[in-house]
């Protein structure tokens, strides 16, 4: 297992792909051979995915194919059963301070925001840079305020989360996860739980945080942000990775049958 | 709903007449039940109302209010009392400015939030309640020691809420801030030995025991509770086993049987040279079995914090601990405020079965004891000093459930 990866001359498709990238080329993640089991049933099967510094990686699939199990494992929030998780050169173990320290350099963002209801606005986004990155509350404040103009929202800082929309509850979401100063960016569904009429606010961000370089993985079912803003789109069914692409490719011409088949019903 | 609709009026007469025929008399039935409940809660009206005013004999609380209020105090030390009173009036309104003064601070409050007119009015809206009952007192009082008293208290607690904000605004060190805190934490501390140095334990009496041994055990159950939560749902199982077999053991046994054991039990282990007397010991009855209902409590609170919450924690990169701390506790704390409450008032009004079961000369004992005085013997007062014992008892559990609703509501700003 461990002298099959880190070599140049990566035989996969799915590695081969990621030279192609706008990314920097350097491996940010690395997933090899990861198996996830709840009970008897297989949630992830031998997955193989690389993804670059700076790359941008929508993963899209059936809903129980395995899409948030596996960008859940990245950050530790479900253990994965067999393979190797590597982020940024580290590999995950199961010593708490490793799997803290990959927590740190990785934001996440929900399907259903997990803002923190008790605390205001500025507080949620504070909290971790203050108690992790052990920043002086005054410089915890002014990152905090940064990230919130960041995401156009600065005028809430004051406010509780049950007093925003839920557009904003996901931006606020996202610049608490920005104010770690993260690597990478996690995103498991970012836009499923809102009005429509709010789900462009929250694309929007994720845009221009792609634009800036942010590496992201981003699972969804907005293809036209697929389509957009991915350098290569992920397909899983039942637990496995199906085919790996450019969205030209994946849209355009897929070439797997439960591709074609998928596309056909969402399109 | 009011069952004396003329209480509108002369001139709203019609309006009345229609009021009471749509929300009394609608049926026949309505109409009987109205003239039945009228009559049965008139009945009860007339009666308290003369028990109060004319049959009740409450001279038997005005010759006895000393005995009723601090039990068999010795006289010479009394004025302890008194300064303690005092001091901790100015403790507590030093307490409520610094508080206010931090959180202006912090940015959490406004400082012109509310206007000086409305912060008074709402601390009048407040205090009514305890206040008319303590003015009850003083009228029944026959000495002017009380009045002094109470006088000089109130000076204390406006100087005390005046000095606060002064020792809360300025920003200090780490230290200062620790030492200060400390110093308000040593306060009431320092004034339980001045009086206890004086006068033992067990010579206290009255409601004021039933105040201490219920603040005692409400301070030392609540950390204790959380602690038996969280062990609760440890993943150590040696914690976990541990902290529920003492949260089932006690919760199985009546808080009576416990009283009386310690009581008298405890002299199979403890010498009797070294056990702890029976004031401490109702204490650590108390403390102890009121700490399981609350350790059941809080953790049914744990459970209501959704999961999305313990993720997001460990997604930004929070330590266990301070998962636990700072987004877990105090959301499942402020969930389960009106149980958490309901038990401190329980524990309060249980204070009186330290008196049955280990003899403590609490407001009960006092009040069943008194009307076998010479004087009153055999004139059936038992009424009237239960009547008082039980005024005083629903003036301090009501105020506590006023205060957690406000808490409540201050604590729940801006959350669905």
């Amino acid at each position: 297992m461990t002298d099959q990866h880190d070599d140049t001359h990566d035989d996969t498709a799915v590695f081969a792909d990621a030279t192609a990238m706008r990314g920097t080329g350097t491996a940010m993640i690395e997933l090899e051979g990861v198996d996830k089991f709840f009970g008897d049933f297989r949630a992830l099967g031998d997955i193989n995915l690389k993804v670059a510094s700076q790359e941008v990686v929508v993963v899209i699939g059936p809903s129980g194919s395995g899409k948030s199990t596996m960008i859940r494992c990245i950050n530790r929030l479900e253990e994965h059963d067999a393979g190797r998780i590597v982020v940024d050169g580290t590999e995950l173990s199961n010593d708490i301070r490793n799997i803290q320290e990959i927590r740190r350099e990785t934001g996440m963002v929900f399907q259903s925001f997990n803002l923190f209801p008790h605390l205001s606005v500025l507080d949620n986004i504070t909290l971790a840079p203050r108690k992790v990155r052990k920043l002086p509350k005054r410089v915890a404040e002014e990152l905090g305020m940064a990230m919130l103009e960041m995401v156009k929202i600065p005028e809430q800082a004051g406010k509780y989360p049950g007093q925003l929309s839920g557009g904003q509850q996901q931006r606020v979401a996202i610049a608490r996860s920005l104010a770690m100063k993260p690597k990478v960016m996690l995103f498991d569904e970012p836009t499923s739980a809102l009005d429509p009429e709010m789900i462009n606010e929250v694309l929007d961000t994720m845009k221009e945080l792609a634009a800036s370089g942010m590496t992201m993985i981003v699972v969804t079912h907005e293809m036209g942000f697929a389509r957009e803003v991915a350098d290569r789109v992920v397909f899983m069914a039942d637990g496995q990775i199906v085919e790996v692409g450019t969205p030209e490719h994946f849209f355009e011409n897929p070439s797997e049958d439960r591709t074609k088949l998928f596309l056909s019903q969402i399109l | 709903m009011s069952l004396t609709p003329d209480r509108l009026g002369a001139a709203h007469r019609s309006g009345a007449l229609v009021w009471a025929r749509r929300n009394l008399f609608r049926s026949p039935v309505d109409g009987v039940l109205t003239i039945v409940f009228g009559a049965i809660s008139l009945w009860l009206i007339y009666k308290t109302f003369s028990f109060v005013f004319i049959t009740g004999r409450w001279d038997i609380i005005r010759v006895n209010l000393r005995l009723l209020m601090i039990g068999r105090f010795p006289d010479v030390h009394v004025l302890r009392l008194a300064v303690t009173v005092v001091g901790l009036a100015a403790w507590g309104g030093f307490l409520a400015g610094f508080i206010r003064a931090r959180q202006i601070r912090s940015g959490r409050v406004s400082d012109d939030d509310e206007s000086v007119v409305a912060r008074v009015g709402d601390t009048v809206a407040r205090l009514w309640l305890p206040a008319m009952v303590v003015l009850l007192l003083l009228v029944l009082s026959s000495t002017s020691g009380p009045w002094i008293t109470v006088g000089i208290a109130i000076v204390a607690a406006i100087l005390g809420r005046a000095l606060g904000p002064l020792a809360g605004r300025p920003k200090l060190g780490p230290m200062g801030s620790a030492l200060l805190i400390g110093g308000i934490g040593a306060v009431p501390v320092g004034l339980y030995f001045y009086v206890v140095t004086a006068v033992g334990f067990d010579d206290w009496g009255g409601f004021l025991l039933n105040l201490f041994l219920a603040v005692c055990a409400i301070v030392l159950c609540f950390p204790l509770g959380v602690l038996l939560a969280l062990g609760r749902r440890s993943t150590l199982p040696l914690v976990r086993v541990v902290s529920t077999g003492y949260i089932e053991l006690v919760r199985g046994a009546p808080l009576f049987v416990l009283l009386l054991l310690a009581n008298s039990a405890l002299g199979f282990f403890v010498p009797n040279s070294l056990a702890p007397s029976t004031s401490t010991r109702a204490i650590i009855v108390f403390t102890l079995f009121t700490a399981a209902y609350m350790a059941e409590i809080i953790r049914g609170g744990l459970q209501s914090v959704p999961r999305g919450q313990i993720e997001a924690a460990k997604a930004v990169g929070l330590s266990p601990a301070r998962q636990m701390g700072y987004i877990v506790l105090p959301q499942a704390l402020r969930n389960v405020i009106p149980a958490q409450i309901g038990q401190l008032i329980s524990l309060f009004k249980d204070t009186t079965l330290a008196g049955i079961a280990m003899g403590l000369f609490e407001l009960l004992q006092v009040t069943t004891a008194i009307p076998a005085q010479e004087g009153f013997r055999g004139q059936g007062l038992i009424g009237e000093t239960i009547t008082f014992a039980a005024l005083l008892f629903w003036t301090v559990a009501y105020t506590m459930s006023r205060e957690s609703q406000r808490l409540e509501k201050r604590l729940g700003v801006g959350v669905r």
